[in-house]
Formats: C-alpha cells, sequence, structure tokens
C-alpha cells in the first residue's frame, strides 16, 4: 500500500460482550472460539495481514489477559526489526486515570500513541466482526474523496435494518446522520429497498480524528462513541463519507457482528456446505489463527460407516458417533452411537456414548456423560443452562453435567 | 470573582501574570510545578487555567489531561516561549495556545474570552 507508514491501525477489542454472557464471562469477546480453529479477532487481523497492515495497535479492555494470551499464541509473526508490531494495549492511565469510556475516549485516551506516530490516516477496527475485506480499497475510496472520515458500511433489507446503526447518506455517499437502531431507517439512494448499515470500521484523516475525539472528550453529555458521537458531531462541518462495502455486481458483501448469541450461532451456520455464505477455504484470502499440533482426526466405525456430513470438523478428534450441521474444534470426541446435530462444540468437549445433542454451543472441555440429552427438552435445559430466545442451548464449562 | 490558577515554574513570570490579572479584576492564585497544580485543581474551585509547557518533573503537556481529567470543561490556556508545542496533538486539548510575551494583550484577551463562555 502506498504511505503505509503514514497509516496507524487501530483494533478496538476491550467490550464486555454482556449480550455474548456467559461465553464472555471469562474471556473478552474478540477473544472466544469461532469457527472451529479460529477466534474472533483472527478475522480482522487477518484482514489486516491479507491488506499488508503489519502495524497494528490491539486496545483491550475486559479480560485483556485471553487477549494478550492469544495474540502471543498465534500472532506473534511480526518482526519488529522491520517496524512491525501488534501491540496489545490496555488503559495505560498515563492522561487521565479511568477505564475506556466508549470506543472515542480510548482513542482521546491514546492521544500520546499518535502524536509519536504522527499519521497522515488512522484505521480504526472492531475486533468482533466476521468479513473479508481489503482495507487498501477504502483507503483508496477515503483518499480519493479527500474524506475527513470514511465510515465502512453495508446494505442491510430496509426491514431488518432497525437492529443497526444506520447511516442516512446523499446519492454521494455523503453521510448526513447516523441513527442507532433507528424504527424507521432511511432507504440508500438508488436501492430504496436497503438501508447502510455502520460496520464500525473508520478511516479518518489524523488531525480531523485528534480534534473530533478532544471535542468529545470535553462534552459531559457524550457517550463517547463513534458511531452515536463522533459521526453526528462532524456531519454538516466535516467530510464523512460512507464505503458501501459490496462486490463488483453491487450486492452486499458478507459481514457480521457476533455480539449476540443467537447472531453467533447463525454466522457458524454460513460457514457450512458446499458453497457456504462465507468461505474459510479460499486461498486468496487466508485466515490465520493459533497453530496447534495435533494428529489427524479419526472416524471409528466397526463393521459399518458412520454418519458424518455437512460438518467442519478439525485435527485431533475422535467420531464414533452421527455428526451433521456441527462445527467442531480441535480435540473433541464423539462417543459410540451419539448424535451431535447443528452444534458447536469448543476444544476438547467430549460427548459420551449414546448422549445426544441439537442446536447447541458447548464450551471447551465439557463432558456430555453417556446417555445424556441437550436441546430435546429446551425447559428441562433452561432449568440448567442458557436458553437464547432461538432455543439454542450454551453448556460453559464451569458446570458438572450428572448423568 | 472569577479565579484563575497561574501555573511556571518561572517565578517572574508568575509575579508578573499575578499582579497584571489581579488588576483585571481576578482572583489568582499560582502553582509552581504540574503537581502543585493539580492538587490546587482538585482542591479549589476555579474558572481558568494558565498552564506552562516545560517545566521541570511534569511538563504542561502531560498535566493537560490530567487536569481535564479531575475538572471536564475547565477552560485551560498553554502559555509557553515556544512555538513548536502548538503542532503537538496533546496540546490540542487546550483551548488556547498562547505563545509568551512581554505584551500580555493576547492572554488576557483570551482569558476574558474563556472565563465569559
Amino acid at each position: 500500500m502506498d504511505g503505509q507508514k503514514d497509516l496507524t491501525t487501530i483494533i478496538m477489542a476491550g467490550g464486555k460482550g454482556e449480550r455474548l454472557f456467559p461465553l464472555t464471562r471469562d474471556k473478552a469477546k474478540p477473544a472466544i472460539t469461532f469457527g472451529s480453529l479460529y477466534r474472533v479477532l483472527d478475522f480482522t487481523l487477518s484482514n489486516c495481514l491479507n491488506s499488508g497492515i503489519r502495524r497494528i495497535y490491539v486496545l483491550s479492555q475486559y479480560g485483556s489477559f485471553s487477549l494478550d494470551q492469544h495474540l502471543r499464541a498465534a500472532w506473534d509473526i511480526m518482526h519488529p526489526d522491520l517496524g512491525e508490531f501488534i501491540y496489545s494495549m490496555p488503559p495505560q492511565q498515563i492522561m487521565v486515570s479511568r477505564w475506556y469510556r466508549g470506543t472515542a475516549d480510548s482513542i482521546y485516551q491514546n492521544l500520546n500513541l499518535l502524536q509519536q506516530e504522527r499519521p497522515q490516516q488512522v484505521l480504526i477496527l472492531s475486533g468482533d466482526h466476521v468479513y473479508k475485506m481489503d482495507y487498501r480499497e477504502m483507503l483508496d475510496f477515503h483518499l480519493s474523496r479527500d474524506a475527513d472520515m470514511t465510515v465502512a458500511a453495508v446494505m442491510v433489507p430496509r426491514q431488518e435494518a432497525s437492529s443497526f446503526g444506520i447511516l442516512k447518506v446523499n446519492a454521494g455517499a455523503e453521510v448526513e446522520d447516523f441513527l442507532e437502531k433507528p424504527a424507521k431507517p432511511p432507504g440508500l439512494p438508488g436501492a430504496p429497498g436497503f438501508s447502510l448499515a455502520s460496520m464500525g470500521v473508520y478511516i479518518f484523516r489524523a488531525r480531523t480524528l485528534v480534534e473530533e475525539v478532544i471535542k468529545d472528550a470535553k462534552k459531559k453529555s457524550s457517550k463517547h462513541d463513534f458511531g452515536g458521537d463522533i459521526i453526528p458531531q462532524m456531519v454538516g462541518r466535516k467530510k464523512v463519507f460512507a464505503y458501501n462495502f459490496r462486490d463488483a455486481a453491487g450486492q452486499p458483501r458478507y459481514w457480521r457482528d457476533i455480539g449476540l448469541l443467537d447472531a453467533y450461532y447463525n454466522a457458524h451456520a454460513d460457514l457450512l456446505g458446499k458453497e457456504p455464505t462465507f468461505d474459510l477455504f479460499e486461498a486468496a484470502w487466508p485466515i490465520r489463527c493459533r497453530p496447534q499440533l495435533y494428529p489427524p482426526s479419526r472416524y471409528l466405525s466397526p463393521g459399518g460407516c458412520l454418519a458424518v456430513g455437512d460438518s467442519l470438523i478439525a485435527s485431533g478428534c475422535t467420531i464414533e458417533g452421527t455428526v451433521n450441521q456441527a462445527v467442531l474444534s480441535p480435540g473433541v470426541r464423539v462417543g459410540p452411537g451419539a448424535t451431535v446435530q447443528g452444534a458447536i462444540l469448543w476444544d476438547g468437549v467430549e460427548i459420551g456414548a449414546g448422549a445426544w445433542v441439537n442446536r447447541a454451543i458447548i464450551e471447551d472441555g465439557v463432558k456430555v456423560p453417556p446417555g445424556f440429552a441437550i436441546g430435546r427438552d429446551l425447559e428441562q435445559d433452561a432449568r440448567r443452562f442458557h436458553v437464547t430466545e432461538n432455543g439454542i442451548v450454551v453448556v460453559p464449562n464451569n458446570v458438572i453435567l450428572e448423568e | 470573582m472569577k479565579t484563575i490558577l497561574v501555573v511556571d515554574d518561572d517565578e517572574a513570570i508568575r509575579t508578573l501574570l499575578q499582579e497584571e490579572l489581579s488588576d483585571e479584576g481576578y482572583r489568582v492564585l499560582i502553582a509552581g510545578n504540574a503537581r502543585e497544580a493539580l492538587k490546587k485543581v482538585q482542591e479549589k474551585a476555579l474558572d481558568l487555567v494558565i498552564l506552562d509547557i516545560r517545566m521541570p518533573g511534569m511538563d504542561g503537556l502531560e498535566a493537560l489531561p490530567r487536569i481535564l481529567g479531575l475538572k471536564e470543561g475547565l477552560p485551560v490556556i498553554l502559555n509557553s516561549a515556544y512555538t513548536q508545542y502548538q503542532e503537538s496533538f496533546m496540546s490540542w486539548a487546550a483551548d488556547a495556545y498562547v505563545v509568551k510575551s512581554s505584551d500580555l494583550t493576547e492572554l488576557k484577551a483570551k482569558v476574558k474570552e474563556l472565563i465569559a463562555k
């Protein structure tokens, strides 16, 4: 990328992820397992790598140890002697003695970092989204418009747009307003059936960013949020553009915020099938994850065949039962006669012989006893586990299941 | 009466500003370094701070966000003999940057403007 040394990249990864509870009870949202092998943050970091960005600050706060651990185990690949780095940055308490109050405040608190770097442009990303994006294309757009701020946005059907932060834009893609979860989302000029949802991905002219976060820091009423506070503060005064994240045919490209348990579950279904909505097998856009040493997976069926289909199965698994529409992390065991259907099983989960698991998310290391049923009787499940609105059972690893 | 805190390690400047601003009808408190200034910001009811940048120990650019962290919205004027800090992002959080001069017209005008806000 031309002028890459003039770009500072900051990933926001400090959110508490309360709506993903219990998965986030002991770790940061970007550090939770996703898609068998990955942690959520791997998608954004891989986007950076695939976009030629190798100088990255990861702002952490809640559960920062889980992020540090992952960065060390999976992303210790940069060469500081070449000026490359991935730094994890919890609140420094140098400028002010407080936690990050919001996304804009986290930049304010790191003004000294921007002063050291003195970039021309700043790319601000979120660590909890699943998508593949070449940030160079967005930077080209931003520079071509001589924009103060460019907000990446994806088209969503207008009737579904009320659950997003929506950008109101004119025909020239200039942002006129930001509406948080609007009851009546505005249509997109030229495509009135769609609204533009902010992806929480921003490029700022560095000087403007500094001015705006300082201005915001002085506002008592502010929640210090880029979407809800900074964009409205800039609209009409500064050049704010929306970058429509779509393919050559004009169709919205894949982007998911996995902030809710049901969204987390549904995004896994997008990984499955011969032509998945979100393809992990695309050679041109590799997603990096933590390298782990496991033996090959084995499928044991003395005297017959196993029914295993439409699933992602990592290395080190032992499968002796039926597995369908499932995503299995490394080291999972599915016992003889057990059935796993529509489930997400994290590392080392053991499903006992004859057990039955349907539409569930099971955390690492959980041992489901032989004959046990999860996702068969939701009322009974709800007495022991968290059951989502859509009936997905979430089994954390701090419970002991009894036969 | 409005109260101004003058922070400067140079005693001559503290005295000069104290006299001149008192004549303008302000109550003037003084601090000889940033730590003393932070203590006064915490303890006293202030309407404005005039802050030097180059001081031993903690400098004015380090003290600025801490002052704002203690008292949100308190107006701060950076008052330095040097112009180069004007380009530092860290100085942008101040409400004004006035280069030191024997002529206090600009400083007094900024004080008046910010206190009237």
